[in-house]
């Protein structure tokens, strides 16, 4: 996971190149470093994060091309040797991806006499560019180099001999090129240069690309000029920036009263009961063969891929499985052309499910993926897709695409229960309207922010933390624990509550605090129980239920209270509650909330 | 050029509905009060404004964000005790920067256009320039006495008439007076007010300018005054549906209506202009909606209801048969069945120990309150945040905020 890129036009191309850098710094940020060329190559690195970078620079590098690199460590440790762009001699690259064939690589190239300064799997490639170039240009070097490579890749190539030149090429990462004003941009994420153009061109797999300060030309593997589509970004990378908030995880916390509308906009009819969803293209026929749905996704996804089971099977009568796609895609799935694979990245970019969804090919099953981020590689992966609409989000931690995912399978649950005749129009009203109210409710949850707040400074100090619920609070009490440890560094484990005396309940100690989501529901007397269970161990229950109910508080230490609303509705704002309190637990330990260690906003790596 | 908006007052006036969002983030015409203060900055060619915000501040960042969708660049500064305008001015100073140029200050609760603060800005001279502006009676507000174009004096809601030149708290300043706000010392009401810096500056001889404004300039002193406010910028709304909007080819739009993303009119409603729907609202069928009325975004409005002169706010849900007249419904309530929110004429209001006469009044409902069906709320009842009317119900009471009718 690294964020890459390159620039060639008019302007000095250092300063730009540190403005795209910073834009990309969420996508790893254990160490950067960028290279100008200007007759000379220069090149400057450093461990830790942009701002690290900015301080080895020198006041000013002349220079109109370079390329530039934001790390996440994932073959040697973050320091500057490791840090990119690496050289050969004159060439100079940066890598996002893994190269998978590097071993075998290094060995040859050793034996041609290059020596490897660094731990890292990008050094084979400027050395095999290198290699290429004794006898051939730049642009066929590259070429060449990539049939060698084996894995995946974004990478971008220069080389004092060429030195009006920027080679990019990408196999199975992001790449994108920007079309500016006598300028040219090229980035793992549109993020990066967006202030600059909005006019761009997608870089498909097996592409290489040619950029010179005149013009830029896309080619195939065969080096046979392609003819290519410009589109243009619609979001503001202004948006992107924190407006006022201390971090940009507690802005997307209350962007979610918006970013939820902006899901759901245009697709309800509560008259009709039924959810418009023009952009699946499945026919009924299709739609009533479907024996099973497989569930693909990764970390927060995979969460919400969890809330989809128990949705699709509740209002449209469908087998789900839920599947890790890092396990999915080594495990040999029985699946037909009568299974429905959804595939959930926010990204679009997730390594493991990529794989995961290319792999589904095989078994004619049809897919849709659920993503955030339009024309990412899974859009064009998958059959259909279904766009969150949530905007950028930058916080590491998932919280608005998180809630907007859940939106989506809400809508895709009662879409397939109608058209399947398994969810009647009035069973499908009543969620549709509670849908419609959910982000007032959403809202009547953040006005409590303060009261939360106080909560999570009170039990900061501990060691362990557990999460409980059943039925739809059994996912959202996974999500919360994973909030919790992700930016908070507590361990944090959530649990089915009636799972705890099958072994949890051994963890419990004096003081130890237990969440219980214990919004109304079919479970709600045996999650009395559970909690009557933890107390009785000497936990301290912090219950999230529905404002109004007065029997709670007889057995919680803490009530967290949440608009009541349709039970199915309810985890969603449980699932906000709880993210403040994640957020404010961070944030009383000090932690780096936007950035939490050793993670990285997208998983572009396996 | 650039500005301070002060924007981190509650405003406790307008209450109820300024008890879940500050004054400033309360919607006319479908925009927020202080979006019409920002607007008239940017189309000044004042881009770089200084937010202070403080009471609720979330809710206005979450709608300004860093200003690029309203064509600004906004910072922001947190005021977190609210210690008076020249405290909050000379918080904000810093986020104004290096360069030494003059600088507007502006209230972000008044309504004003574009052309309200081109003379100030054209006309500045001198160390200050107070923008006034004429007023029949100038009960409740700050008076300037001038005279040859210099401020004599200005005095905080005087009792006699001394003079009808009000003070609408719109300044531009330059750099060096801030050694002047710096030293404001406390006033009478416990705070540190700009109108006391700029008395002593006058002391002091210092160059105090005035400059007189006849341009729009609005304040809502009492929640119920949006109404008044509401319709009169609802004059200057066009005819616009948005592409993604659906209106049933049975339903009858007269005059200038204005409908937002996504949003649904079914068959057989009767929609009178001025009216703003905002995005996503699901109308009809047979609803009748009559000026000068602004819907805001998500809401949903059931068969046969009729709302007239009102301002309903995002996520309202009103079902069948409901009637609202010269009323204001805050954020996500819920009305249900047979609803009735009732308008009289000369209605006295009791707010804060005082009765307060009213022309032409309906209800004003804060936030988050949920009626059940056949409920009759009383002209000039203002409803509490969060209240619980029971179905079968009278409302002829204020209700306080979290109360339950049962």
């Amino acid at each position: 996971m690294c964020g890459i890129v390159g620039y060639v036009g008019r302007e000095a191309a250092c300063p730009l190149l540190m403005d795209c850098l910073r834009r990309l710094e969420y996508r790893g940020y254990d160490s950067a470093g960028l290279s100008v060329l200007n007759g000379d190559l220069q090149t400057y690195k450093a461990a830790g994060s942009i701002d690290n970078l900015a301080e080895v620079l020198p006041e000013e590098i002349e220079g109109n091309i370079g390329i530039g690199h934001t790390r996440w460590a994932t073959h040697g440790i973050p320091n500057d040797v490791n840090a990119h762009p690496h050289c050969s001699s004159e060439i100079v690259v940066v890598h996002n991806g893994i190269i998978e064939n590097y071993l075998k690589l290094k060995e040859w190239l050793e034996e041609q006499g290059y020596e490897f300064v660094s731990d890292t799997d990008t050094e084979v490639i400027a050395h095999l560019v290198h290699f290429y170039s004794n006898s051939l240009d730049l642009f066929e070097a590259v070429r060449k180099s990539m049939a060698m490579l084996e894995g995946s890749y974004a990478i971008a190539v220069m080389s004092k001999n060429n030195p009006d030149t920027l080679i990019a090429a990408r196999k199975d990462s992001p790449l994108i090129v920007g079309l500016g004003d006598n300028a040219f941009f090229t980035s793992s994420d549109a993020t990066a240069f967006v202030a600059h153009t909005r006019d761009v061109i997608f870089v498909d797999d097996r592409e290489i690309v040619k950029i010179t300060p005149e013009k830029v030309e896309f080619y195939d593997m065969e080096g046979q000029l392609l003819e290519k589509q410009v589109s243009t970004i619609d979001w503001d990378v202004e948006m992107a920036e924190k407006s006022g908030y201390a971090h940009f995880m507690l802005k997307e916390i209350h962007e979610q009263t918006r970013s939820l509308q902006k899901t759901f906009a245009g697709k309800l009819s509560e008259l009709e009961g039924n959810v418009q969803l023009p952009e699946l293209k499945l026919t009924d026929d299709h739609l009533r063969n479907i024996g099973r749905v497989e569930i693909i996704a990764c970390g927060t996804s995979w969460n919400a891929g969890l809330f989809g089971k128990y949705l699709l099977e509740s209002l449209a009568g469908m087998h789900t499985d839920v599947s890790a796609a890092s396990e999915f895609r080594y495990r040999d799935p029985v699946m037909d052309c009568n299974t429905l694979t959804i595939a959930i990245t926010q990204s679009g970019e997730t390594a493991d499910t990529l794989a995961a969804i290319r792999n589904v090919v095989q078994y004619e099953s049809s897919t849709i993926a659920i993503t955030n981020v339009v024309g990412s590689t899974i859009t064009r992966e998958a059959e259909n897709v279904v766009y969150t609409h949530a905007g950028p989000e930058i916080g590491v931690a998932a919280t608005k695409t998180f809630t907007a995912q859940l939106i989506v399978l809400y809508m895709l649950a009662i879409y397939m229960g109608r058209r399947r005749n398994y969810l009647l129009p009035d069973e499908g009203k009543d969620v549709i309207k509670a849908l419609r109210e959910l982000p007032g409710h959403v809202q009547q949850v953040l006005n409590q922010r303060d009261i939360i707040r106080k909560h999570a400074a009170q039990y900061a100090d501990r060691r362990d933390y557990y999460f409980i619920g059943r039925g739809l609070n059994y996912p959202a009490a996974l999500e919360a624990a994973l909030k919790l440890k992700e930016i908070s560094y507590i361990h944090a484990e959530g649990y089915a509550a009636g799972e705890l005396k099958h072994g949890p309940l051994a963890l419990l100690e004096n003081g130890t605090p237990v969440v219980a989501i214990v919004t109304k529901n079919r479970t709600y007397e045996k999650m009395l129980s559970n909690i009557k269970e933890v107390k009785a161990r000497g936990a301290e229950v912090i219950a999230v239920a529905d404002q109004g109910d007065r029997e709670i508080g007889k057995y919680a230490d803490i009530v967290i209270p949440v608009p009541a609303t349709n039970p199915l509705l309810s985890p969603v704002l449980s699932s906000v509650a709880l993210q403040l309190l994640a957020y404010y637990t961070a944030l009383e330990k000090g932690c780096e909330i936007d950035k939490p260690r050793n993670l990285a906003k997208s998983v572009t790596v396996e | 050029m650039k500005a301070i908006v002060l924007a981190a007052g509650e405003g406790v006036r307008c209450t109820p509905l300024t008890n879940t969002r500050s004054k400033v983030m309360l919607p006319v015409a479908n925009r927020p009060i202080l979006e019409y203060v920002i607007s008239a900055l940017v189309d000044n060619g004042i881009e770089e404004v200084v937010l202070v915000v403080g009471y609720e501040k979330e809710k206005v960042m979450n709608y300004f964000g860093d200003g690029n969708d309203f064509g600004a660049m906004i910072t922001y500064v947190d005021q977190t005790s609210q210690l008076g305008t020249a405290h909050a001015i000379n918080q904000a100073i810093p986020a104004l920067g290096e360069d030494n140029g003059s600088f507007l200050v502006l209230n972000g609760d008044n309504i004003i256009e574009k052309e309200t603060i081109s003379k100030l800005i054209a006309d500045h001279a001198g160390d200050a320039t107070v923008l006034t502006t004429p007023r029949e009676t100038v009960c409740g507000y700050g008076v300037v006495m001038s005279a040859a174009g210099k401020v004599k004096g200005i005095f905080e809601k005087p009792k006699r008439q001394i003079s009808h030149m009000i003070n609408t708290g719109i300044y531009a300043f330059n750099r060096d007076i801030i050694a002047e706000i710096e030293n404001t010392e406390i006033s009478g009401r416990g705070e540190y007010e700009i109108t006391r810096t700029l008395q002593n500056m006058v002391k002091k001889d210092r160059d105090v300018r005035v400059t007189v404004t006849k341009n729009l300039w609005m304040d809502s002193v009492y929640a119920w005054d949006l109404l008044d406010i509401n319709a009169r910028l609802l004059a200057n709304c066009g005819s616009n549906f948005s592409d993604t909007s659906v209106i049933d080819d049975s339903a009858t739009l007269i005059g200038n209506v204005e409908i937002g993303d996504n949003t649904v009119i079914r068959a057989g409603s009767y929609i009178v202009g001025p009216v703003k729907i905002g995005d996503n609202c699901d109308i009809g069928p047979q609803v009748t909606i009559l000026p000068s009325t602004s819907i805001g975004n998500n809401v949903s409005l059931g068969p046969f209801s009729d709302i007239q002169n009102s301002i309903l706010m995002d996520n309202v849900r009103v079902e069948s048969h409901s009637h609202i007249s010269e009323s204001i419904i805050g954020f996500n309530c819920n009305l249900g069945p047979y609803s009735i929110c009732e308008a009289d004429n000369d209605v006295n209001i009791e707010i804060e120990n005082e009765l307060v006469s009213v022309e032409k009044s309906g209800v004003v409902i804060g936030d988050d309150c949920k009626f059940g069906s056949r409920t009759l709320t009383e002209a000039g009842t203002l409803v509490g945040n969060n209240c619980s009317v029971r179905s079968g119900t009278k409302v002829d009471r204020h209700l306080p905020a979290n109360s339950t009718v049962l």
